[in-house]
């Protein structure tokens, strides 16, 4: 007993150093789990405010820039409606009725980025709408040039979204041209570039080609802009391309983005379950 | 040694301030994080116990945790250089040397604590950031990752040091 005793006392700095370690390491293990590790970011609204008003100050310094996206993205979506489009339609033989041909599938809430990141293994990007504003976990994030990421968890006022440039984000890619469709995720290096993976090796990939959304999740629309084909890799070995992409979102320069709300969602995961029941 | 108190609780809002708002908002690269916070522990008086040291690291670290959300990793890596910082001191510092209460960059000069900075930077940094990668996948990436923010890191800290310490003439005892 004694000896113990001494020993404690002889490595008494060893042990209190081993034991906050050890505290640490608990917290990091149990924190790892991505929603819990956004929400102390974003739990505490001190924090939150906090970032906003710094950025509403930094704002300012964007303007220009934030003014001219949104002139570009005006311009192409004026080009998308029907006014701008010469009809080509000649069936006289039949009416068309359109009203009741299209139902709304995704509305898109607008979201001001407080808070991103570019330089971590994870990156996390807060905005500053909530739960007061409709917004969900598992919503998509759009901006006006590509994806941006995945809403992961949400406060009354603010929501955390899990960055592309994240080792755990995956979403459902497509070739424009060819119509194939395989998984994306970040390479883990460089904030501009991304990994597509099983996209079978006869599909003929050019340097350059366009890489958009599947459709296939509940996150994103279809043909939402992800990039283009930097390079391709043929590897003998494996059956599949090892295809790198350059992502059209500039992640270092985010202000604006839209948060994807799919109206549809329940009605899939309903038909997801009865699938799985049956 | 109760003065010492106020100038480092200073030291700490202005260091959090700065690294939380500046250095951990700033887009350098994926290759260049610097991290200024941990000059605080370092600059702690050489008499603080070695206990307190690390429990004021470990507090500390959670505060920076906190503040950019990354849940523990920060806190470890300050305990660890606070539990190293005595060792490294009586290692790099010639026997017979007077001190200062707290580490001075005046009074120890400027080769001294780039070796100080630069040591216990990067075991700051390998250790945060293998934590933070959880894996040794792209170990040359990481290496490089390391050793970049180390230097950026240490260049910050310079000028911090240069722009808040007090230019004291040395005391003999």
């Amino acid at each position: 007993m004694y000896n113990l005793f001494r020993f404690f006392v002889r490595y008494h700095l060893f042990i209190l150093f081993l034991t906050l370690e050890v505290f640490c390491f608990l917290l990091i293990f149990r924190t790892k789990h991505y929603n819990q590790v956004a929400y102390i970011g974003i739990a505490n609204s001190a924090n939150g405010k906090l970032y906003s008003t710094v950025r509403s100050i930094t704002d300012y310094l964007y303007l220009r820039r934030i003014s001219d996206s949104l002139v570009t993205e005006n311009a192409s979506l004026r080009a998308r409606l029907s006014e701008s489009k010469i009809d080509n339609h000649v069936d006289s033989l039949r009416v068309l009725d359109t009203a009741g041909r299209y139902t709304q599938h995704f509305t898109y809430i607008t979201a001001r980025v407080i808070r991103n990141s570019v330089n971590q293994s994870s990156n996390l990007i807060f905005l500053d709408r909530g739960k007061l504003h409709g917004l969900t976990k598992q919503m998509g994030v759009v901006n006006a040039n590509g994806i941006v990421g995945q809403v992961i968890s949400i406060t009354d006022n603010y929501a955390a979204v899990m960055s592309v440039l994240s080792k755990d984000f995956k979403v459902s890619a497509k070739l424009k041209k060819s119509e194939y469709f395989g998984n994306m995720h970040w390479d883990g290096v460089n904030t501009t570039s991304a990994t597509m993976e099983e996209i079978p090796k006869h599909v003929p990939v050019k340097v350059g080609d366009t890489v958009v959304t599947s459709g296939f999740s509940e996150l994103f629309p279809r043909n939402i802009m992800i990039g283009k084909v930097r390079k391709v890799n043929i590897q003998p070995d494996k059956n599949f391309l090892d295809i790198s992409v350059d992502l059209s979102t500039d992640f270092g320069n985010l202000n604006y983005v839209y948060v994807v709300k799919n109206l549809k969602r329940n009605e899939i995961q309903t038909l997801d379950s009865l699938v799985v029941k049956e | 040694m109760i003065s010492q108190i106020p100038i480092n609780l200073f030291r700490f809002l202005l260091l959090l301030m700065a690294q939380v708002l500046i250095f951990s908002n700033a887009k350098f690269s994926s290759f260049i994080n610097p991290y200024i916070f941990p000059l605080f522990i370092l600059l702690l008086p050489f008499e603080t116990p070695r206990w307190l040291m690390m429990l004021i690291g470990f507090f500390a670290g959670l505060t920076l945790d906190i503040a950019v959300g990354s849940a523990g990793m920060h806190s470890a890596a300050c305990v660890l250089i606070g539990y190293l910082r005595p060792f490294l001191i009586t290692v790099i510092t010639p026997k017979g040397t007077e001190f200062e209460i707290s580490p001075n960059v005046y009074a120890q000069g400027p080769t001294w604590f780039a070796v100080y900075l630069g040591v216990t930077m990067l075991v700051y940094l390998t250790f945060y950031f293998l934590i933070e990668a959880a894996t040794f996948l792209n170990f040359f990436l990481l290496l490089l990752k390391i050793v970049t923010s180390t230097i950026v890191s240490v260049f910050f800290m310079f000028i911090f040091l240069y722009l808040f310490s007090s230019r004291k003439k040395r005391r003999f005892v």
